[in-house]
């Protein structure tokens, strides 16, 4: 974890609403698919919290991109960054997927929206390792497809299948769709599923996962004050089987943001948007 | 973790017989347990800190959301998440205590039995500075609001914690009152060592779309900048009307902001929501302390203390 000014190197609009900001380092960064950054522009007094964004790609040792869509007060202000901008920056943040190879089975990339760029280098990553996967990448429309990544997936040459709310790209579905019928028709044995997206679509593929027996991961989202465990913001309520206790409630941040999706109590929204 | 000591004389300050390197410290609750920051600023440089709110018992704290961003500041209702009193001086102080940095273990429960409970078991704990009382925190329904907002209510609890506690006691103020003088006074004349003020405000955010509050706990307390003006004011005031030491809180985000305290009346003060976008704030904050006494040919910012012009 390192604490610093960032220099912008671009910043570019992918699809209305969805840019792209690639930021230069002073030092190496090592970095572990399914980390985060705490970003802000520098000395900017409004809104005043960082924001928490997925590391999209490591495009070089001090080269880091960043996938993010155009919601609220902190993602207009990143969205003002020019070439040569300084951004303050806190990263990398939280634990990442750690990708289970050795019971034989593939994997299974949920991609929801703007939840893929928390994707994109598991992708690599699985490629990498020769992991027999399958992309299902969802998103609400063509335009938001292509601003969510899909041209950058699509270069890995992953068997894949592509939805959308209205049928503008790929099947008129939701992503869950495909993700019951490939458990139900291939089974997919020993396989695990790795699924970001919006609340409801990650809460639907816990149940399919449960359903099936399949082991699944999921990377949660949560309002953020400080990103590295103080603050005690971003919790998401967990399963301790018991009553209410000093361990129901973990930190997004910090104890995640990568949880099984066996441990999360899906009935208690974390997620303001 | 070793322990430097290239410390300013010059900013070197004393509350309740304690000595800190320099008047600035880490705000409950925006500090966690200190070893968060570790990492990202020398410990050893700090003034100290205030632990995250420690009781008897671990507490799991409110649902989620907790944290909202205003104009200028946050509301939080995190609802006191803590690992509780033993677990802070088993878990935490051992390593804590390999800095040079004066730990404050702040303490609140929802009766006056439940704070001395806790301060007993704080006091087995060796490396602790001194105690910070809260009883202000609007979080939690049954907590110190109502103790906070009584003169007498908060006079009787710091009696019995000044008796219970076998170090200095700071307690610290809620803003959430009609006259904060009232409440300081009788606390000083309760036993009181030192205040330190302010808590956070209560407030309120609700979504225009779901019409419900955007905290589940419906109101939090706000922090940050915005509330600074109004924490400088209160300073100010019970700098005027007690004789012990002052601890200057409430959206100090700069040297200059942290400097407006000290000479309203306050003998250190907290920095808290700052530390959440800016982690190294604090060591800013103590080398513009620095500069600042360097530019005014200050000898001693204690000279500083109180020295406003007013009337």
């Amino acid at each position: 974890m390192i604490e610093t000014i960032a220099t912008a190197e671009s910043n570019r609009e992918l699809a209305p609403g969805y840019r792209m900001l690639t930021i230069n380092l002073i030092e190496d960064v090592r970095v572990n698919p399914g980390q985060f950054a705490m970003l802000k522009p520098r000395g900017s007094l409004e809104p005043l919290l960082r924001r928490a964004l997925a590391i999209y790609r490591v495009e070089g040792p001090q080269r880091l991109s960043f996938l993010y869509q155009v919601l609220g007060r902190g993602t207009t202000a990143l969205a003002q960054l020019r070439e040569k901008d300084e951004v303050e920056a806190l990263l990398p943040l939280g634990n990442s997927w750690s990708i289970e190879t050795s019971g034989g089975g593939g994997a299974i990339v949920v991609a929801g929206g703007i939840g893929s760029a928390s994707l994109l280098m598991l992708c690599e990553e699985l490629k990498r390792l020769r992991v027999d996967t399958k992309l299902l990448f969802g998103a609400a429309t063509e335009r938001a497809a292509a601003g969510c990544g899909l041209e950058d997936f699509r270069a890995l040459d992953l068997p894949s299948i592509v939805t959308t709310d209205d049928g503008s790209l790929g099947d008129k579905e939701l992503v869950t769709a495909p993700l019951e019928r490939e458990l139900r028709e291939h089974g997919h044995k020993g396989s695990t599923i790795y699924a970001c997206g919006p609340w409801p679509m990650m809460r639907r593929v816990a149940e399919i996962a449960a359903q099936f027996k399949t082991r699944c991961l999921v990377s949660l989202e949560a309002p953020m004050g400080c990103g590295f465990g103080v603050c005690v913001g971003c919790v998401v309520a967990v399963n301790t089987g018991g009553p209410l206790d000093y361990g129901s409630y973990k930190r997004v941040c910090t104890d995640g943001s990568i949880f099984p999706s066996e441990a999360i109590r899906w009935e208690v929204n974390a997620m303001t948007h | 973790m070793s322990k430097v000591s290239n410390h300013d004389p010059r900013l070197a300050v004393e509350i309740a017989g304690i000595h800190f390197n320099n008047p600035v410290l880490g705000a409950s609750g925006t500090f966690g347990y200190g070893l968060e920051f570790a990492d990202l600023i020398d410990l050893n440089r700090l003034g100290g800190f205030a632990t995250k709110g420690l009781s008897a018992k671990p507490l799991a704290g409110n649902a989620p959301p907790r944290i909202v961003e205003t104009h200028g500041g946050m509301l939080n209702a995190i609802g006191l998440q803590n690992i509780g009193a033993r677990a802070f001086i088993e878990e935490k102080l051992p390593r804590l205590r390999g800095y040079d940095t004066r730990i404050i273990a702040n303490v609140f429960g929802y009766s006056d039995e439940d704070y001395i409970e806790a301060l007993t078991i704080l006091n087995d704990g060796e490396g602790i500075a001194a105690y910070e009382l809260n009883i202000s925190c609007p979080n939690v329904k049954e907590g110190g609001i109502v103790i906070g907002n009584s003169p007498d209510a908060a006079a009787r609890l710091t009696e019995k914690a000044k008796r219970a506690s076998s170090r200095p006691l700071i307690v610290k103020l809620s803003p959430n009152v009609t006259d904060i003088t009232k409440v300081a006074r009788a606390i000083v004349g309760a036993g009181a060592d030192c205040l330190s003020l302010i808590n956070t405000i209560v407030g309120m955010s609700v979504d225009v779309n779901t019409r419900r509050p955007r905290l589940s706990y419906g109101t939090g307390g706000l922090s940050g900048p915005a509330i600074r003006p109004i924490a400088v004011r209160m300073v100010y005031e019970v700098a005027r009307t007690v004789d012990v030491p002052l601890i200057g809180i409430g959206g100090i985000a700069s040297t200059s902001d942290a400097l407006e305290f000290i000479i309203a009346g306050a003998t250190a003060i907290q920095i808290g929501t700052a530390n959440y976008y800016d982690p190294t704030i604090t060591m800013k904050v103590i080398d513009g302390l620095s500069e600042y006494c360097e530019n005014q040919s200050l000898e001693n910012i204690n000279s500083l203390i109180g020295s406003i012009k007013a009337e």
